[in-house]
């Protein structure tokens, strides 16, 4: 899989630390001063409020937004592919991970974002658009948490609220290795970022949130942590020379050296 | 006694589109033979937008036991959606998008759940996206661009909503037919269609002016018949048109 890709464990468009952070950090990581950043809140139903708070969040920042909202598309015609197209971040909203996989496959968007990652623009996702990238995730579109399947455009799974939903990663735990390849657990406000289907950075805005490599040895699930950046917005912390920055630049030299699997 | 399968599927119209007219709803709430039916709304094709969901307890809440089920929302809703669908009298479908709801319910098993509700004689009624979905083939207009979703299939007939008699919609379902879409039939805002078992029984509309049509080819020419439609505001209305052909001629379809 072509292209960029940033899942989150969990974010939402609150004046909370780590959530601002984070929609700096998705600016930052566009290179761009004014990015058009599009929403795509098809998982929760493409209610209003979540659209008017990605709004009032992003367009705060200077940022072009709109929304694509298919339950609407009759009261609002727009040529989808074009406008998707045309962005420099995608966000994909939360919500539920299997109505999310059912509605985007009669409207094809999975074939448009395949299209848009190659020409560049970066997709974002944060819970059930976190994990619709991934072979698998585990969600709560049923009721209780249970195994679902993604798109599959990035390899293994993803688990998202990992220490928030006790219950979800007790699931996660218990199904890698077994029904679902291995993966990832996120925190909310921490994210990995994807560059051609590898993984390349992991960060984190809140203290004590993290992420865990989770795979599958001898039958059973290993959690090991990864190093993650933190983004948190600190006293003299602004980039350049950020930790950030730093993390790119390493993993750049690695990229360059072959070094990396 | 034998079981019967009802459908009533609107052009459009009800609560969410015909505020302070409850010909309609009142109608399907007839069909149940039952004074305060238990009645489930499926907003599904909204997205399970909140103030639909307003808006039908509002104009149910009188009528019978009203409830609904979210498929955005399920870890707050009924534990078995089964269980609850089957326990009532009528499955009310509201308006939006039919493509988004069919991906969903299907997703979610709602496909065989509702064909067993029709099939034990829970009565399954809805606009729009909610008349569409009941239909082997709907007929669906965006961006001038008219396409054919595949429906339940429950009623062996094609299906457009919104009706206008001469609009770009019309002719482009003649022009469907021609390319091998199913006879069907469709309603303007304000009629509706009641079917039982897969045969239609009646057409009602809740203004003295609503149409409902056949259309079908015959030769190699569409043709759009007018059908009978019973007034539902008068009590002695005699329906005006017995299943006539319209004085309307239309265009010959284009290769």
């Amino acid at each position: 899989m072509k292209g960029r890709i940033l899942v989150m464990g969990g974010h939402e468009f609150d004046r909370l630390d780590g959530n601002e952070a984070i929609c700096d950090h998705i600016i930052e990581l566009t290179g761009g001063r004014k990015p058009e950043v599009c929403l795509l809140p098809t998982a929760s139903g493409d209610p209003s409020d979540q659209i008017s708070r990605f709004r009032r969040s992003f367009g705060s920042r200077g940022c072009e937004v709109s929304d694509v909202s298919l339950f609407r598309l009759g009261a609002n015609p727009i040529d989808v592919s074009a406008h998707l197209m045309r962005q420099d971040v995608i966000y994909v909203g939360g919500g539920s991970l299997v109505n999310l996989v059912a509605v985007w496959k009669p409207h094809g968007i999975a074939g448009l974002i395949t299209d848009c990652l190659e020409q560049g623009v970066m997709v974002v996702g944060q819970s059930a658009g976190a994990m619709c990238w991934f072979e698998a995730g585990i969600t709560s579109s049923s009721g209780r948490p249970e195994p679902a399947l993604g798109l599959g455009m990035l390899e293994g799974s993803l688990c998202v609220h990992y220490h928030r939903d006790p219950g979800r990663r007790e699931k996660y735990l218990s199904e890698v290795g077994r029904n679902i390849a291995p993966g990832y657990g996120a925190d909310d406000q921490t994210g990995l970022l994807f560059e051609d289907g590898e993984m390349v950075e992991a960060f984190s805005a809140r203290e004590g949130a993290g992420v865990w490599r989770v795979s599958a040895e001898g039958g059973r699930a290993v959690e090991k942590p990864v190093e993650v950046v933190d983004i948190r917005p600190g006293p003299g912390s602004a980039s350049p020379g950020s930790p950030v920055d730093d993390f790119r630049a390493l993993n750049k030299w690695r990229k360059s050296a072959g070094t990396r699997g | 006694m034998e079981t019967k399968r009802q459908i009533v599927a609107f052009g459009g119209g009800g609560f969410s589109m015909e505020s302070g007219n409850p010909l309609l709803d009142d109608f399907v709430v007839a069909t149940t033979g039952l004074k305060k039916p238990r009645v489930c709304f499926l907003p599904t094709a909204s997205g399970d937008a909140d103030h639909y969901l307003v808006r039908f307890y509002n104009a149910f809440r009188e009528r019978g036991e009203a409830s609904h089920i979210s498929l955005f929302r399920r870890e707050r809703g009924a534990a078995s959606i089964r269980d609850h669908l089957l326990s009532q009298d009528l499955i009310y479908v509201g308006g939006g998008s039919v493509i988004s709801m069919l991906g969903v319910w299907r997703a979610h098993g709602l496909d065989l759940i509702l064909r067993e509700a029709w099939e034990r004689g829970i009565v399954l009624c809805g606009l729009s996206a909610g008349s569409l979905c009941w239909f082997e083939e709907c007929v669906t207009t965006y961006q001038k661009e008219t396409s054919v979703t595949i429906g339940l299939g429950f009623l062996p007939w094609s299906n457009q909503v919104h009706f206008e008699l001469g609009s770009p919609a019309h002719r482009a379902f003649e022009q469907k037919l021609g390319e091998g879409l199913r006879p069907g039939y469709t309603a303007t805002d304000g009629a509706a269609f009641h079917f039982i078992d897969t045969e239609l029984a009646q057409v009602v509309a809740s203004r003295p002016e609503a149409r409902a049509y056949r259309i079908e080819l015959k030769g190699d020419r569409p043709k759009t018949t007018q059908l009978a439609t019973r007034y539902l505001g008068s009590p002695d209305h005699v329906p005006l048109v017995e299943d006539s052909p319209i004085p309307w001629s239309s265009t010959p379809i284009q290769a």
